[in-house]
Order: C-alpha cells, then sequence, then structure tokens
C-alpha cells in the first residue's frame, strides 16, 4: 500500500491571473505563481530551499528548474523538473517534495506548474499542438490523428456505445462546471451554458462539440509545502495529503486499454485504501477535466456511481454545490483554465483551508484529486485531508 | 468530396522499416512473440507482454471488428486540410488480437459503426501505400 508521510504539509497556494497573459513567458508566469503561493501563507521567496517545476508544453525548455531558480534569486537544496501527464504531474511534484524534505534535503518547497500555452500558439493553430512530443505519432498522425481531441473522441464514442449513454450526460458536466466557473473570479469563462448551447455547439471530433472541450490557457499555480512542525509554528491552517496513487497503461490513443481498464479504478481504489476513506467520505472533488466524457469515466472508476450512471449522477445533483460531494467548484479545465490541473490542486488546498471564498463549500474536511494524461494513459488519485 | 487523401507521413525508424515496406506490398504484417506467442502493434523490439525478444514478422488477415470511431470535423494540422473534412478515424480489433488505430475509406466513412466488421485496404498517399479499412 502506498503511503505518505504525514509529517509533511501543504501550507500555502496561489494562482496567476488565466487567460491570455500576452508578453508573459513560462518563467515569469510560474515565478508569479510561486510569489502567490508565498504570500498566501506569509513567507518569503527567500525561505524556499526546494523547487519543483514543469517543463513547459508549448515551449519545451531544458533544466527548467534551474532557469526559474535563477530567476527568483534562489539557492535551493533540492530541485526538479517534473512532466508525468496532466495533474498527476501536480501530484509527483507534492509526492517528490514530501519525500525530499522527509528525508531531510530541504524544509521548504515551492510546486510550480503554469505556461503561456494560449498565447505561445502559432497564430492560425487549432486546439493545442504540444511541441514535446508523446511518442506514438507515428502510429496516430498518418491517419489523420493529431492533438488530443480526437482520441478522447474515440473514447467518448466507445463510452456511448457501451453504456447506452447520451451525448447530453456529456452536456450535464460542461454546464455543471460552467455554473461553477461563473462563481469564480478568475475564470476564463463568464457567460453561462445551458444543455441547448451544449448541443448547439460546433461538431469537432464525433461526438465531441467545442462545449466538451476543456480550455487552451496561460496562467500557473503554486503550493507550498513544509514540514508539520514548522507549519504549525506559522499559525496557518494547513493541509495533509492522506494518500497518493497512480497507475499507467500506455501512451498513445493507438494502445488503448477497454474503457474499464483504464488506470482509474486501480489508482483510485489504492488511495481510498491507503486514507482509510472512500469516496462517501470525500466532501469535495476534483476532478480532471480535460473533456467532459473524462469527468463521468472518472467519477465511475472511483466508485462514486456505476459504470455508465455519472450522467445520472450529475442530474440527481451530488456534484452541485450543496450536493453530496460538489464537483470542480472552481470551473476546472472545461471552466475556469486549463493549466495542467494543478488548479484542481490549489482549488483543493483552499477549499480544505477555509479560503475558497464565495464558492467555499462549508465544512469541507477530505477532498479527493484526480488526474490523468494522455488519453487515460496516466492516471493518479490523491487524498487530501485539514488539519 | 475529393478522391485523394492527405497524409502526414512520418521516416520509418529502425523497429518499423518492416511494416510500412510490407504495406507498399499490400501486406499488412504484425509481430508476433515466439515465448508467449502474443501478436502485438506496433512494432518494437521487444515482446511488450513478456519481455522477449523472440520476434517475428507474420502476416495479418487484415480483418477486425470496429472498438471505436470518431468523424473528425476540424483539422489539427492547418486549414491546408480543410478540403480533406471530414474523414473518420477508426481503432480496430484485428482478429489476431492487437488493437490499432486507423482511418475509414471515404466510401465507408459514414456508415461505419461500432462492432461493424472491417477489413484492410491500401491507400497510396504520395509515396507510401497506408492500412486504411473499410467495410466488409
Amino acid at each position: 500500500m502506498p503511503r505518505v508521510s504525514d509529517q509533511v504539509v501543504i501550507v500555502g497556494a496561489g494562482e496567476t491571473k488565466v487567460g491570455k497573459l500576452p508578453g508573459l513567458q513560462s518563467v515569469h508566469i510560474q515565478a508569479w505563481a510561486v510569489q502567490q503561493a508565498l504570500v498566501d501563507c506569509g513567507l518569503r521567496v527567500s525561505d524556499l530551499d526546494g523547487l519543483i517545476n514543469l517543463d513547459p508544453y508549448a515551449v519545451p525548455h531544458s533544466m527548467f528548474s534551474s532557469t526559474l531558480s535563477e530567476y527568483l534569486g534562489l539557492k535551493p537544496k533540492f530541485l526538479s523538473t517534473l512532466d508525468v501527464g496532466g495533474t498527476v504531474t501536480g501530484m509527483t511534484m507534492l509526492q517528490q517534495a514530501v519525500w525530499a524534505i522527509e528525508a531531510g534535503h530541504c524544509e521548504v518547497v515551492a510546486c510550480v506548474y503554469g505556461e503561456n500555452a494560449l498565447t505561445a500558439r502559432a497564430p492560425e493553430q487549432r486546439g493545442l499542438a504540444m511541441q514535446n512530443l508523446m511518442g506514438g505519432q507515428e502510429w496516430e498522425e498518418p491517419f489523420g490523428v493529431h492533438g488530443m481531441v480526437t482520441p478522447y473522441a474515440l473514447v467518448a464514442q466507445r463510452y456511448l456505445h457501451q453504456y447506452g449513454a447520451t451525448v447530453d450526460d456529456f452536456g450535464e458536466v460542461s454546464v455543471l462546471t460552467r455554473r461553477h466557473a461563473l462563481n469564480n473570479e478568475n475564470a476564463q469563462m463568464k457567460k453561462p451554458m445551458t444543455l441547448e448551447d451544449h448541443r448547439a455547439s460546433k461538431l469537432i471530433s464525433s461526438p465531441l462539440r467545442l462545449l466538451d472541450c476543456s480550455l487552451v490557457s496561460d496562467g500557473g499555480g503554486a503550493v507550498i509545502l513544509t514540514t508539520r512542525s514548522r507549519a504549525r509554528q506559522m499559525g496557518q491552517p494547513f493541509v495533509s495529503i492522506k494518500s497518493m496513487a497512480m497507475r499507467a497503461t500506455h501512451s498513445s490513443i493507438a494502445q488503448l486499454p477497454d474503457l474499464e481498464d483504464f488506470g482509474m479504478r486501480e489508482a483510485g481504489r489504492d488511495a481510498f485504501e491507503a486514507a482509510g476513506e472512500g469516496p462517501e467520505a470525500m466532501q469535495v472533488a476534483l476532478l480532471h477535466d480535460a473533456f467532459s466524457v473524462s469527468v463521468l469515466i472518472t467519477l465511475e472508476a472511483l466508485g462514486f456511481c456505476q459504470p455508465g450512471q455519472g450522467g445520472n449522477y450529475l442530474r440527481a445533483g451530488h456534484a452541485n454545490m450543496g450536493g453530496r460531494c460538489p464537483l470542480n467548484p472552481h470551473g476546472g479545465l472545461l471552466s475556469q483554465a486549463h493549466i495542467g490541473g494543478m488548479l484542481h490542486l490549489t482549488e483543493a488546498v483552499q477549499q480544505l483551508r477555509g479560503r475558497a471564498g464565495r464558492r467555499q463549500i462549508e465544512g469541507a474536511r477530505r477532498a479527493v484529486v484526480s488526474g490523468n494524461g494522455g488519453v487515460f494513459s496516466v492516471c493518479g488519485v490523491m487524498v487530501l485531508e485539514a488539519n | 468530396m475529393s478522391n485523394s487523401y492527405q497524409a502526414v507521413l512520418h521516416t520509418p525508424t529502425i523497429d518499423s522499416i518492416p511494416f510500412w515496406s510490407a504495406c507498399n506490398q499490400e501486406q499488412l504484417l504484425l509481430q508476433r512473440c515466439g515465448e508467449c506467442e502474443a501478436f502485438f502493434y506496433y512494432a518494437r523490439r521487444l515482446c511488450p507482454h513478456c519481455g522477449s525478444e523472440k520476434i517475428s514478422w507474420l502476416q495479418s488477415a487484415g480483418k477486425g471488428t470496429v472498438f471505436s470511431f470518431s468523424e473528425v470535423a476540424v483539422s489539427f494540422f492547418g486549414s491546408e486540410w480543410d478540403a480533406d473534412l471530414p474523414y473518420t478515424v477508426v481503432l480496430v480489433d484485428l482478429d489476431e488480437g492487437p488493437r490499432m488505430l486507423s482511418r475509414m475509406l471515404k466510401q465507408d466513412q459514414a456508415r461505419v459503426s461500432i462492432g461493424a466488421r472491417v477489413q484492410v485496404s491500401f491507400v497510396q498517399v504520395q509515396a507510401q501505400k497506408l492500412p486504411f479499412f473499410e467495410l466488409l
């Protein structure tokens, strides 16, 4: 059973503005996110002795942790750059920070994810084409597959067939997350959305429509970890990591397993077992929502409902604010911003610290965060708890 | 709808040269493990099921069942592809076992469904024949 040390905790979280941030490059955005997270918990840049970041996708960069470290003026004892995929990258940053702090390498670590994925795109580019490739191109591009929408469309079409689901089940996800995003001042999308809007949106790759797809965004998010004893001295509310588990099954869409063999099911089972709590004990769910269908598959894999019942679960109101377990109160990748899921982690931290402002879930004590990189290629689940 | 096809072609690697060369002879080759006897796709130099390096190339019957499909309505390769739209991408479960990503021939792309039986059909694109599929 994967265990996480309870002697390292999360004391701060921050995010930059999201959307278009013209003129800012990845290093500026990541530095800004780190500063926001430090301000959030009353620390200064000079307090950091560890730094873990993402190598940006839109404009890849070697040794990016040292680039950011130098920009911030740090001389850290621990540096790392990570790319596992989706929110699993953020979770793995946190896990690596726990190991580094627990082993005595450093005491205060910033984990940061951020880039200018929107404004760094070439003019007329559609979707997000990542410049750091995933390895399956030789078996995808000759057949007309490029980027992430068509791969997820193949998953979505199979989902409809296998469970007799409808495209309105997808629409429920998009409409719910948009409603939640309207509660978030720092969200790219500002207009309400109805199921009608979803049905009428442009077909991209059947059965997925524009409003099934997450945003392309500039922006960043960061989380600060330190020892439990230092967190107590700081007098700040903090958050414990109860568990983290991951499972990787493939990389490219050309190697897609059956829907119920995605790694999310086993990662969730391991994470809940290690936390000693199941989905029924969670007060907020931050589920990776690169596409609407991703949320349905994840709800089902994590045991919030039976396979194929994700749409009915949403229609019953269980994922609404005030429902059994509110889903993505910040608006998620579909309607707040796509910062690789790092804002799922910052949102979980702020909900559990009671600092989520007007979207605060009353009495939120435990959060589950899910992530997947690629096409459910790498799946990760993390359980967090308020102190 | 034009009758020509566009595709982004890659330079074959040391692993994939036999596969793409056979496509030009209108043969669909799969690798098979000499130890665990599993067929696999795509080309590589060890068996992804057991790690064995005892691998041989065998000809596939080229028949399979559609696992999923998607009609692509927007080109992610750029506007120069717009004349090719829409086209239909398929995931095919080959009768030998492996799942393969491919594309439907134009005349069948609007009629494909999950569970449909399909067979390989080679299409010349630039200097390479590509293993697309048609309805059986």
